[in-house]
């Protein structure tokens, strides 16, 4: 990579990776193997910038990338990996009465939901992406999107629903 | 209460604990992954800082040659075994003597939005247009077009996103390779049938996921062939040095190996694991040939009779520092590009030409040069297109492997370039269009042209 490319690419890295982190963390549940996530896409990203810039695609790849990793991650973690400490800011066990707020009681949901329906619910209601952006970041068509982020908020709303938090809602109202 | 799930999303990722990514080591990774994938993209990567004349002028001058083999880093450089050439001694080949343009095509705004390209050229002649990239969906669209006349046949639209290679362009089928993640990882093939007019798709469960796409070809039998990663050798501790321009400094670097796996284009559950283990490969019409390692030093080619099986192999004497970026062959003739360091006068960049015995026919050495063979798109190229990207030898050259001579074809060459098979007699290559005149003294576009060399 040129100079003048590398020096594009670190302003981008250091414009982009407090968001990516954030996107990761939410789809994995550790802050610190969030960051080793973002750092991993980032490096993908490095080795792609020169056609992505001609693109005009740069973040729309590192969430991609980044999405890439944590599925990645999860796949080997579920069957060569021992579980890393747990993240202290997560609800401990499953039980909704142990969440102090609705925010830790959303990540103790989401942190048993399988990953890429977890991926799903942070790619529509965190990043706000459409259906068909969540299915290229995924790599999987329309129609498994929205069956995947169907079962994932039914599953959250249900939780939500027996437990003393209340209701949960999309914003708008629909789910 | 009513709890909404995207307040209480950003709620939980509002607050991160302090972030100690260390850049530096993403550059540095990147670096290092970048010199592995640099043996594809040969001559569009890496400008390197030194001016510097003539390779050859220069060490005849200096007296540095260290008696035909190589020197330590921060030396000269160094001069190769056997006959040497420079490209100063390229002869100007003239259109209409050399060659006759068929046909060109401009695309004269690239920083603004991506253009249309000529990817490769069919066995009836046809051009291989590809426009895009484009759009929100990244979409490509094809078209077979006729040099004669200009007219586009488009192909019925099929979902091809970016990350994608023709590597076939026959009268009967179009194939083109793409990844499965759309981060270079799986094997997918679209497939046109030019009769039916029908693309299919074809993955195949049984070969390995981690099969590279960018070393994937169709061999004479009419089966893909891929390399699936056996062996990939690790950095030194710490990373590469790099260079002032921030590429990694990797002359003489361990090689990489592949397991070479075929597979049918015609049946995905016909996968087969060749038993070979392999640097680069490349087919002839009739025989196998490939390198001991890639991307790192290579002490040994092998060739091997695809009728009868026998092998011979040989060993290239190819300098002690030399990284194999690009391999391939012809009946007669093997073609190594090699990165060989970087030295107080730049570059020692090598295109190695040999026999297919092993016997040294000559080696074009330079500054920031790479070579492959152009024609290759049938099987009996015979034309080695050569990119020098720095100083006063900037350009396009030609390396005929029948006549033995080299030609420039243009003084500059293009910031962005695309290119794909081509059969014998046919050459693609780029000149810039608006050279400096767009944003921060990019060129503002570039002009494909397609050849037939005479």
């Amino acid at each position: 990579m040129r100079e003048r490319d590398e020096d594009a690419f670190v302003e981008f890295a250091q414009s982009a990776r407090t968001r990516l982190r954030r996107t990761a963390y939410l789809m994995c549940g550790d802050w610190d193997r969030a960051a080793d996530h973002v750092q991993e896409a980032l490096i993908r990203v490095y080795v792609a910038w020169p056609r992505l810039t001609r693109a005009g695609r740069e973040y729309a790849y590192a969430r991609r990338a980044v999405v890439s990793v944590v599925l990645d991650h999860g796949r080997r973690r579920s069957s060569t990996e021992i579980p890393a400490e747990p993240d202290p800011q997560l609800s401990s066990g499953h039980d909704l009465a142990e969440a102090v707020t609705a925010r830790e009681a959303l990540l103790s949901v989401m942190a048993q939901l399988p990953p890429r329906q977890r991926a799903c619910v942070v790619l529509r209601y965190f990043e706000d992406l459409s259906v068909a952006d969540t299915a290229r970041a995924l790599g999987c068509s329309e129609g498994t999107v929205k069956s995947q982020t169907a079962r994932a908020l039914d599953r959250l709303r249900s939780v939500f629903e027996d437990s003393p938090l209340g209701e949960l809602t999309l914003g708008g109202g629909t789910w | 209460m009513v709890n909404d799930v995207r307040a209480l999303l950003q709620e939980a990722a509002a607050t991160p604990p302090g972030d100690d990514t260390d850049l530096s080591a993403v550059l540095r990774a990147g670096r290092d992954r970048v010199r592995c994938r640099r043996r594809r993209t040969i001559g569009g990567l890496g400008l390197a800082s030194v001016a510097v004349a003539g390779i050859v002028a220069l060490t005849s001058i200096t007296g540095t040659v260290d008696g035909g083999k190589d020197g330590p880093a921060g030396s000269r450089v160094p001069t190769p075994e056997g006959p040497v050439l420079s490209l100063r001694e390229a002869r100007q080949a003239v259109a209409g003597k050399q060659y006759d343009v068929l046909s060109s095509y401009a695309n004269k705004d690239l920083n603004a939005a991506n253009g249309e390209y000529y990817a490769g050229v069919s066995d009836d002649g046809l051009i291989l247009f590809q426009d895009g990239p484009k759009g929100a969906h990244n979409r490509i669209r094809w078209a077979l077009l006729d040099p004669q006349t200009g007219e586009k046949d488009w192909l019925p639209a099929h979902a091809i996103e970016a990350n994608q290679r023709p590597i076939r362009v026959g009268a009967d089928r179009i194939v083109i390779v793409t990844d499965v993640d759309g981060l270079g990882s799986g094997l997918r093939a679209e497939v046109f049938d030019r009769r039916t007019r029908a693309w299919s798709t074809l993955s195949w469960p049984g070969l390995p996921p981690s099969a590279e796409m960018l070393s994937a070809q169709v061999a004479p039998d009419g089966r893909l062939y891929v390399g699936v990663p056996a062996h990939t050798s690790e950095p030194p501790p710490g990373g590469w040095p790099t260079q002032p321009d921030g590429d990694a400094e990797d002359a003489g670097a361990g090689g990489d190996t592949y397991e070479l796996w075929s597979a049918s284009l015609t049946d995905a559950s016909d996968v087969r694991d060749e038993g070979l283990v392999v640097g680069s490969f490349d087919f002839t019409r009739d025989s196998l040939v490939w390198s001991d390692a890639t991307n790192g030093i290579n002490r040994r080619i092998h060739v091997r009779d695809l009728a009868t099986g026998v092998e011979r192999d040989f060993d290239p004497r190819s300098g002690a520092r030399c990284n194999l970026l690009g391999f391939g062959a012809t009946a007669d003739r093997i073609v190594l590009s090699q990165y060989c360091g970087t030295y107080a006068n730049g570059r020692d960049d090598r295109v190695q030409i040999l026999t297919a015995d092993g016997r040294p026919v000559t080696t074009i050495q330079g500054d920031d040069i790479g070579g492959y063979i152009a024609d290759a798109g049938t099987g009996d190229g015979h034309l080695v297109e050569i990119g020098s990207h720095f100083g006063d030898t900037e350009g396009t050259y030609v390396y005929d492997l029948d006549t033995d001579r080299l030609w420039q074809v243009t003084d500059k060459t293009a910031a962005w370039d695309v290119s794909g098979p081509t059969p014998r007699h046919r050459l693609l290559w780029g000149t810039p269009y608006g050279a400096g005149a767009g944003p921060d003294g990019m060129d503002q576009g570039a002009t494909q042209w397609l050849v037939r060399w005479r």
